[in-house]
Parts: structure tokens; C-alpha cells; sequence
């Protein structure tokens, strides 16, 4: 593993540093949008509200309703195809939906008044493929969206990149390009390239998902930094014991809805609906073939280990 | 047999040939390929735009250039434009088009039209997700294709783009219905005033041959270091 380890006293930038971000004067305390309220603390950064999509005639989601607080990392699972990546994805408006209303930090996300390149500028995303630009180096790709969309100058773009960079443990490689990083490593930099942009929130689909066994882990390792740092994040994953040990609330979707939305020690505790318990004893069962949680491991976040993917 | 030939027509004519045929083809040729990049790229964008006027019209655009023949076109734009615009402008005498312009016209739309098609295939290749990525990173529709897009569709297809334009390369010989005198007309006149239709054709044939072979040769070699790792 070509990972160093995170300079752990050394830390000067944190990583989520919403609340730092002098430049940005657009956002706060005017919010995503020029004369929308500021969300303060404690406040609801994402409100999802009845939102139905379908794709022609077939329903993807049916009246999905749920709020996330700020600094609250909730958790979204359930079986292929239940709508969780939808859902996620219609939170920035990557996918529009037909029905309901989503508001992220005072923004309704499907209006006419509504900026969605500036509102999407600061709802960070991390996607299953990672999606960095193979034609631009490590370092443009931390600097591009900086530079044309927040429009940062060269300099302070490539400070703000290359810290984020070391913060993910890859400065070696800003000079690389991502065809030459492993899978684990160009998610990290996907993490720091959205992170690059003073997200208030930031959005996970499936991050670990397309990654080999052993490069998962360095994966959650910046999640649960990032979560200790205060940074709101909705998080879409089949990594249950992460899931277990980090997570605020689990968001459990069957089908297109939101079937279970509860406090994580209730949900893995005694989920209420027989689909959930269905999908977890799955789960469960499939710990006889790898090693159980080991809650002690899990608290030390460099060294998490992860329960095997669920079989589908 | 070869004794009847007198290949010394062909040294004696080199300036004539090169310093106004060629230079003739490869201006038309530059011109005409950066122009049908630019407008084919803008045609792809409308085409792939979903915008329903606008996606037709592109399409209506790519397809009239595909079923009538060039040639005629040439003639059409030569002879007939200058009435029609005279018309359009209400003016009594046809409205001056020169040949060189007449003819760059018509080479950039027939190129725009087909470079249209490669360049949607090139653009229909990239990952649905990176646009997705730019996107969620804030980029607005021509940022999301300018910095992200557009250039990897270009480094995805050199082959194609450099064939297309080797055979517009060859294509301008057709300028030779209009009497211009590109490096097919320049052989051509020489042929006729000296009668030596054999030398000054196989010659021509030669030097067109060199240049498309060396070029296909290179853009082979190109084509491994252009390309995008993924």
C-alpha cells in the first residue's frame, strides 16, 4: 500500500472546514444562493420532501421523505436496486425527479430561482467510479473546478488542492496522472477534489464499491476523518460495519422507499421492519464466511476493518 | 515505349506545380479541416443537445450533406450562389464570390458535416459519469464540454480525426471542376498545353500518393501516444 499515513499532529487544514472558508462569501451568510436563509448549527442541511421519480411508466422512487442535520452522517443501504444511488443523486439534481421538493442549506433544488452549478459547487460528490478527469493531472484535477467555477487564482486553487492532497496522504502523486494511481488512491483524490470546492455537504455513492478487498479500507479512513470533523455527509454504502461504527442515523430503502429511518443503535439493534431484519440477518449470515465485527479495531479509524460485501 | 516520354516536362514545371497547386490544396485543405473541426464540433453539440429544434435542424443539416453528391454542390455553390444572393439582395448583377472563397465554403460545410459524425461518436464515448463529475463539481454545460469533454473525445480520436482529413486532402483535387488551379488543375493545364497527359497524371498520382501514405504512416505512430490511460 503505497498510503502514508495521515499526519495526524501535523494537521494545520482540517478537511471539512465549511465553516472556513473566507472567500466564499457568497454562500454564508447568504447560503447557496444570493438572499437565502444561512443554515446555522444543528440546522437541517438537506430536506428531503415527498419526492416520487419515475423512469416512463416504471416508479425508481415513491414519496421519499427524511432530513439530514448538519454534521450528521446518515447512512443509506439496502438491496441493488432499491433506489438508494436515485435518491442520493437527485439530492444535487444529477437525476431530476418529478414529484416533491429537496431544500439543501435553504435551497429548494428544483426552482426556477435556483443556481444549480453554484448550488452544486457546494454539495461535494464522491461517485462508485471515482470519475477523475484521465486527461488532466492529479493536481488540475484538484484545481480545475476551483479555478472555472469558484474562480480561484492558479496559485490559491493548487495551495488549496495540494493541502487537501497531503491530507489525503497522496502528495507524491500530484504530478501523476490518475490512470497510474490504484482504485483506493484516485477515490481519495476524488474525496479531496470535492472537497477542494468548501463543500456544506458532501454526498457518497457507493464509494468503496468498485474497489479491490484491501484498498477499501483507506477509502473509510478519510470518511470517518472527514465525519470527525464535523462535515455532513450522506453516504450510500454496503459496508455495514463501517456503516455500525460510524454512522449518526441508517436510511434503509426496498424498493423505491424509504422503509427504515432510524438511529443507527436501532436500526442494527431491532430493526423494525421485516425487510430490514430480512436484509440484515442476510448480512449477518454472511459473517460465517469472513470475520465477525470487531468493535475494537473499529475504534481506531487507520485501522477499521470492514465486513465482506454482502453477496448479491 | 518509355522512349516516347519526356518526364523533363516535369522538372521544368515544379515551381508552377508547387508554388501555386500545392500551396492551392494545403491552404483549401488547412483551412477547410480547421473550419469543418470547429462548426462539426458546434454541429455534434446541437445534434447531442436534445434541444428539439435545434437537434432536428443538425440532423436535417448532416443528412442533406450525406445524400447529395459533392460534386454538384461545388457547381451549385459556383455558379448558382452569386444569383441567388443577388436575388436575396435585390441587386441586379450577380454578387462577386471568388473561387478560392467559393470553393472554401463549400469544403467547410460538406467537412463540418462529416466530422459532425465522428466527433458525436468520439463526445458518445466519454463515461456518462464524467459529465456527471463536472457537473456535481459546479461546471455549467460548456465548461463540463470544453474542460472535460471535448478534450478527451479529441484524444480519443486522432486516427479518425487526421483519416478525415487526409481524405479531404483528396477531396480538394475535385476544386478541378471549376478550373482552379489546385496541385490536380496545375498538372492539368500543363498536360494540356504540352500534351504530355501521361507524365504530368502520373506524377500528380505520385506526389498525392507520398503525401496521404506518409501521413496515414504518421498518424499510426501518433495514435499510441494521444491517447487518454483510463
Amino acid at each position: 500500500m503505497t498510503a502514508t499515513p495521515m499526519p495526524e499532529t501535523a494537521v494545520t487544514t482540517p478537511i471539512a472546514d465549511a465553516d472556513h472558508a473566507p472567500e466564499d462569501a457568497g454562500l454564508r451568510p447568504g447560503g447557496l444562493v444570493y438572499g437565502a436563509p444561512a443554515a446555522a448549527p444543528g440546522e437541517t442541511m438537506i430536506a428531503i420532501d415527498g419526492i416520487s421519480k419515475w423512469y416512463g411508466d416504471f416508479q425508481v422512487l415513491t414519496n421519499c421523505t427524511t432530513k439530514v442535520a448538519k454534521g450528521e452522517f446518515v447512512v443509506v443501504c439496502g438491496p441493488s436496486g432499491s433506489g438508494k444511488s436515485t435518491l442520493i443523486k437527485c439530492v444535487n439534481a444529477l437525476e431530476p425527479f418529478q414529484k416533491g421538493q429537496i431544500t439543501v442549506a435553504g435551497t429548494k433544488v428544483i426552482d426556477k430561482s435556483t443556481n444549480l452549478p453554484k448550488l452544486r459547487s457546494r454539495v461535494g460528490m464522491v461517485f462508485q467510479h471515482f470519475e477523475l478527469f484521465p486527461h488532466l493531472s492529479i493536481t488540475d484535477n484538484l484545481t480545475i473546478a476551483q479555478r472555472k467555477v469558484l474562480g480561484r487564482s492558479a496559485e490559491d486553487a493548487k495551495k488549496r488542492g495540494l493541502d487537501l492532497l497531503a491530507r489525503v496522504g497522496l502528495s507524491a502523486h500530484a504530478d501523476k496522472f490518475p490512470g497510474q494511481l490504484s482504485g483506493g488512491q484516485q477515490q481519495r483524490v476524488a474525496i479531496a477534489r470535492a472537497l477542494a470546492m468548501n463543500p456544506v455537504v458532501m454526498l457518497f455513492d457507493e464509494p468503496t464499491s468498485a474497489l479491490d478487498p484491501e484498498m477499501v479500507g483507506e477509502v473509510l479512513d478519510v470518511m470517518v476523518e472527514l465525519a470527525k470533523e464535523g462535515m455532513t455527509m450522506m453516504v450510500v454504502t454496503h459496508e455495514m460495519g463501517f456503516a455500525r461504527k460510524v454512522a449518526d442515523r441508517v436510511i434503509f430503502m426496498d424498493r423505491g422507499e424509504i422503509v427504515e429511518d432510524a438511529r443507527k443503535e436501532d436500526f442494527f439493534g431491532s430493526p423494525r421492519s421485516e425487510r430490514a431484519q430480512t436484509f440484515l440477518s442476510k448480512i449477518l449470515q454472511h459473517r460465517r464466511y469472513g470475520d465477525p465485527i470487531d468493535t475494537a479495531a473499529l475504534s481506531q479509524p487507520s485501522r477499521i476493518r470492514i465486513l465482506p460485501m454482502p453477496s448479491r | 515505349m518509355l522512349s516516347n516520354f519526356d518526364f523533363g516536362v516535369i522538372l521544368t514545371s515544379l515551381p508552377y506545380l508547387f508554388g501555386q497547386g500545392m500551396v492551392f490544396t494545403l491552404s483549401l485543405t488547412v483551412m477547410a479541416a480547421v473550419g469543418g473541426t470547429v462548426i462539426g464540433t458546434l454541429i455534434a453539440l446541437a445534434r447531442l443537445s436534445g434541444i428539439p429544434g435545434l437537434w432536428h435542424l443538425a440532423k436535417a443539416y448532416v443528412e442533406l450533406c450525406r445524400s447529395v453528391p459533392f460534386v454538384l454542390v461545388i457547381f451549385w455553390f459556383y455558379f448558382l450562389v452569386p444569383y441567388i444572393g443577388a436575388y436575396a439582395i435585390g441587386s441586379k448583377t450577380p454578387i462577386q464570390v471568388g473561387a478560392f472563397s467559393s470553393a472554401l465554403i463549400t469544403f467547410t460545410a460538406f467537412e463540418a458535416a462529416s466530422f459532425a459524425e465522428i466527433m458525436r461518436a468520439g463526445i458518445q464515448s466519454i463515461p456518462k459519469g464524467q459529465t456527471a463529475a463536472a457537473q456535481a463539481l459546479g461546471m455549467t454545460y460548456w465548461q463540463t464540454m470544453t474542460s472535460v469533454i471535448l478534450p478527451q473525445a479529441f484524444r480519443n480520436m486522432p486516427p479518425l480525426l487526421l483519416t478525415q482529413k487526409i481524405i479531404l486532402f483528396q477531396d480538394t483535387s475535385l476544386v478541378y471542376v471549376l478550373s482552379l488551379t489546385d496541385f490536380m488543375g496545375a498538372p492539368s493545364k500543363i498536360a494540356q498545353r504540352d500534351g504530355r497527359l501521361v507524365e504530368m497524371y502520373l506524377f500528380a498520382a505520385v506526389v498525392y500518393f507520398t503525401i496521404c501514405f506518409l501521413a496515414s504512416f504518421l498518424v499510426r505512430r501518433l495514435q499510441g501516444r494521444f491517447a487518454v490511460i483510463r
